[in-house]
């Protein structure tokens, strides 16, 4: 069995608008899991459920053997960092840092040497003795992060926590926060709508959408290979087209052309698609297989890239092109989709 | 979704406090006995009757109605253009101004009502319907004052300086510009001003006389010489008609506006 | 010439305080300072504390506005908590119930306690009733009648108030402490009621300040055996013609309402300091 295992939750306001439904989530010890998705797809909502501040209408949460499912907030021993970080204004980053040792009620001396640790392993040197408003964001995203781990907790839940940075800060926290989670090997669940962020990051990704998980998987996988429409458009597919199936690798667009696709599913109408940096701008002579010609309606310019939008007989196609050629609206294409860069949802 | 047990039981009861007083007065008003008693043993509305019937209480009604409408449209008249030279300008003392603006809430009711009476009525021997006005006029002004002076501390001076760049006039850009975008404040120092006017006693204490009473003085002096349902009514009235004004405020400026 | 508008603008508001607020006041403090034809001198005011019945008095007002803030503030923490922790929707519906005694006249809000405390008042009826007792007790015209109207008359105000402070604290700041290991009930008093002091002070003013100079429910509810400065005031100038105690009196009223603002909201601005985000 899992480390941490989420079992059949479903989370209803006025016992009937669902936000979460019939929820499954198992999490391996030491693993950093993100929740990605769009707002109100539940990814908070699953958080909260995990960190007791909702207690779920059904279902279960199992950590380490334990059912968690009635514990109080309080005796869970959970580190959390919240968007807003939530920093207590009226107290010092120390005693920020101390808050939950006291409550531990961990003597003098040993919650010295605790917050020390701390304060170096977050590289909060000098500012101790400050108030949260006299500190950057950056600090404050530390010292919440130091706050949260100081008491050793068995999770560490973060909410959005670098929405509130700059992008430069961003990154660099990022890294920050993997390589803490990685050295003191704390079983981590990252909530995020930025999946390059999440991506970066993560040892495994649930993608969610509508109080269900679509997707969960390792992020090269949900980048690669997503399951449904909705992870595919999530994560940068465009261009989704119908097909049905002829034979093994065979698919028959609603022109009746042949399309081939090397990752075949058992999908015998399903849709295809594939991401505008995938497909080829070609002259008709380089290939032969899956080839589909239109006529380039928007042209935008990206700085590296062109994107096109292109008008074909299976619908509107967008092209992103880094060749030296480049087209104006009217012109018309041909354009290849690779067989190895074609998706089926 | 999570709740707070012990926070909603102390509520309950405070809330209990605070309206089963009124919830009394209310049933007493509709009592057919000549005392007040509760609960009541039979069901009447003479009482109601009574005190439209009343020259006194109706005059007053219509005294404190007229002060104060008054007094707010005079607190209204000279505290708009302080606040706004205040928010706008940078004058000498401003900090100071200010609070000699806001000070009358800090000189007790009573004492005003006193001052006034000594200085306008004996030693200058003013009428007592314009010192009761005065008076009056001090106790909103503060109101006026600090509301009004908030929303124009949110407001963007910068589009004031648009509509004058665009070749309105000093005066006309208030009008068209800075005074349509205060509304909500001057409207809500209205409503305020206008309730503690109506409500204020201390103040009207001294300064009445033959004809000059107003509504919550002549309900004092009722009360320490009867004890009839008729005081439960006019209450009945008077919270009705809070009732009516909260419900419009809510319907117009959202009812935050009267915790200010 | 431009700055002198900017300057004329204030005048209407300036003139109309000066001649009707501050040479009323002058006049009435003036004669206090020079007392009987003498010169200059404090002796009515160190009559004021060497009299024993006007220290009663003072002391008498002084403490009912003590006890009635204190009161407010333990009764009106709680509930503006819970009020602000309430979703939008009943925080508005609690929020107007809140309000709406404070605009109801005080008037009727003491004369609602006339009928509850006096002799055939409610509370009475219903203990002889039972049989608790046989003789009604005396609650009305007393100083404890008179702390329960003001009590009453200011306990809207603090909640409103607190409202006001505890609705801006953000609820994170609550699940962050029990997330580290706090219980509600701590939770509370470490991080919330820290955060709300600043507010329970202004609050506190409000209420001191009121009822120290509350006119309305002391004579209503007080009688004439439990006098305050205000009740106090208008007995002295309206039936005893005695118009240096009324204006000493006014005077101490002022004082009193001055030092008590002053040093609470120095005490606010000093915790302010460290509470602010």
């Amino acid at each position: 069995m899992a480390f941490l295992s989420l079992k059949d939750i479903a989370v209803a306001y006025h016992q009937k608008n669902y936000i979460l439904q019939g929820l499954n989530l198992d999490i391996e010890k030491g693993e950093l899991v993100s929740l990605l998705g769009p707002s109100g797809c539940g990814k908070t909502t699953t958080l909260r459920v995990v960190a007791g501040f909702i207690d779920p209408q059904e279902g279960n949460f199992i950590l380490d053997g334990e059912d968690m499912t009635k514990v109080p907030v309080h005796k869970r021993n959970f580190g959390l960092v919240f968007q807003s970080y939530a920093l207590f204004p009226h107290l010092t980053v120390k005693e920020n840092i101390a808050f939950g040792l006291k409550m531990r009620k961990m003597d003098k001396a040993q919650m010295e040497e605790k917050i020390n640790e701390v304060v170096e392993v977050c590289d909060l040197k000098g500012l101790t003795d400050r108030l949260p408003k006299q500190l950057s964001g950056g600090q404050r995203q530390r010292v919440a992060l130091a706050r949260a781990l100081v008491i050793e907790p068995k999770l560490l839940l973060l909410d959005e926590p670098l929405s509130n940075l700059d992008a430069k800060l961003r990154i660099q926290m990022r890294v920050e926060i993997k390589r803490l989670q990685k050295k003191l090997g704390i079983t981590t669940i990252f909530v995020t709508h930025d999946q390059e962020e999440c991506f970066s990051i993560s040892d495994k990704v649930a993608v969610m959408n509508n109080g269900v998980i679509e997707q969960y998987d390792t992020p090269e996988n949900i980048y690669s290979r997503p399951k449904t429409e909705f992870v595919a458009r999530f994560i940068g597919f465009e261009n989704f087209f119908d097909l049905t199936k002829v034979e093994e690798h065979q698919y028959k667009n609603q022109n009746g052309d042949i399309v081939k696709v090397d990752n075949d599913d058992d999908l015998q109408t399903c849709k295809g698609t594939i991401r505008p940096d995938d497909i080829e701008i070609v002259t008709s002579a380089d290939k032969y297989e899956n080839l589909i010609s239109g006529e380039v309606t928007v042209r935008t310019f990206l700085g590296k890239s062109y994107q096109y939008e292109v008008d074909t007989s299976i619908g509107k196609l967008v092209v992103s092109s880094s060749s030296e050629e480049v087209y104006k609206q009217g012109d018309s294409i041909q354009m290849y989709l690779p067989a190895n860069k074609i998706v089926l949802v | 979704m999570r709740k707070h047990k012990g926070l909603m039981i102390i509520s309950i009861l405070v809330f209990a406090f605070l309206f089963i007083p009124l919830i009394i007065i209310a049933v007493t008003a509709f009592g057919s006995e000549a005392t007040i008693t509760f609960p009541i043993h039979g069901f009447s509305l003479q009482w109601f009757v009574n005190v439209f019937e009343s020259e006194s209480f109706m005059s007053s009604l219509l005294l404190s109605g007229e002060i104060a409408l008054l007094a707010t449209l005079l607190a209204l008249l000279v505290g708009v253009p302080a606040a706004y030279a205040l928010a706008r300008y940078s004058v000498v003392g401003k900090k100071l101004l200010k609070s000699f603006f806001l000070s009358p809430t800090i000189i007790p009711g009573i004492v005003v009502g006193y001052a006034l009476y000594q200085y306008l009525v004996l030693s200058l021997g003013f009428p007592v319907f314009e010192s009761l006005l005065l008076g009056h006029f001090l106790v909103v002004l503060p109101y006026v004052i600090r509301i009004v002076g908030s929303s124009l501390d949110q407001f963007d001076f910068a589009i004031e300086e648009a509509a004058l760049s665009l070749g309105c006039q000093k005066g006309q850009a208030f009008f068209k510009v800075v005074l349509p975008n205060i509304t909500s404040g001057i409207s809500a120092a209205f409503m305020l001003s206008f309730i503690n006017s109506f409500n204020n006693i201390p103040v009207s204490m001294f300064l009445t006389g033959p004809g000059v009473t107003t509504l919550p003085t002549t309900l004092m002096n009722y009360i320490e010489y009867n004890y009839d349902p008729t005081v439960s009514a006019v209450s009945v009235l008077l919270m009705l008609a809070t009732i009516v004004i909260m419900f419009i405020v809510e319907k117009t400026l959202g009812i935050s506006a009267l915790a200010k | 010439m431009k700055k002198k508008m900017h300057y004329l603008l204030l005048v209407p508001c300036l003139v109309l305080l000066i001649v009707f607020l501050v040479m009323p006041l002058i006049q009435i403090i003036f004669p206090t300072l020079f007392p009987e034809g003498s010169g200059f001198s404090f002796a009515n005011y160190l009559a004021f504390f060497q009299d024993e019945y006007y220290m009663t008095i003072f002391i008498r007002t002084v403490r009912i506005a003590l006890i009635s803030s204190i009161v407010c503030m333990i009764l009106g923490v709680p509930t503006a908590y819970f009020i602000s922790r309430c979703d939008k929707k009943w925080r508005g519906i609690l929020m107007a119930v809140s309000i709406f005694p404070m605009l109801t006249n005080s008037v009727v809000r003491s004369f609602a306690w006339i009928n509850i405390l006096g002799k055939n008042g409610v509370i009475n009826n219903i203990l002889m009733s039972i049989g608790i007792i046989k003789e009604p007790i005396t609650m009305l015209y007393t100083e404890f009648s008179v702390l329960i109207g003001t009590i009453y008359l200011f306990l809207p105000l603090m909640i409103i108030t607190l409202v006001g402070v505890m609705e801006n604290i953000d609820n994170d700041m609550m699940e962050a402490a029990e997330s580290l290991g706090a219980s509600r009930v701590k939770a509370f008093l470490k991080v919330v009621l820290p955060l709300s002091i600043p507010g329970i002070i202004v609050g506190c003013v409000l209420v001191f300040t009121g009822s120290l100079s509350a006119y309305t429910t002391p004579q209503l509810l007080g009688g004439p055996k439990n006098l305050v400065l205000a009740t106090f005031i208008s007995q002295q100038a309206l039936s005893l013609n005695n118009w240096t105690a009324a204006s000493v009196f006014a005077v101490i009223m002022i004082i009193t309402t001055l030092i008590v603002m002053k040093l609470l909201n120095a005490i606010a601005a000093k915790l302010d300091k460290r509470g602010e985000v």
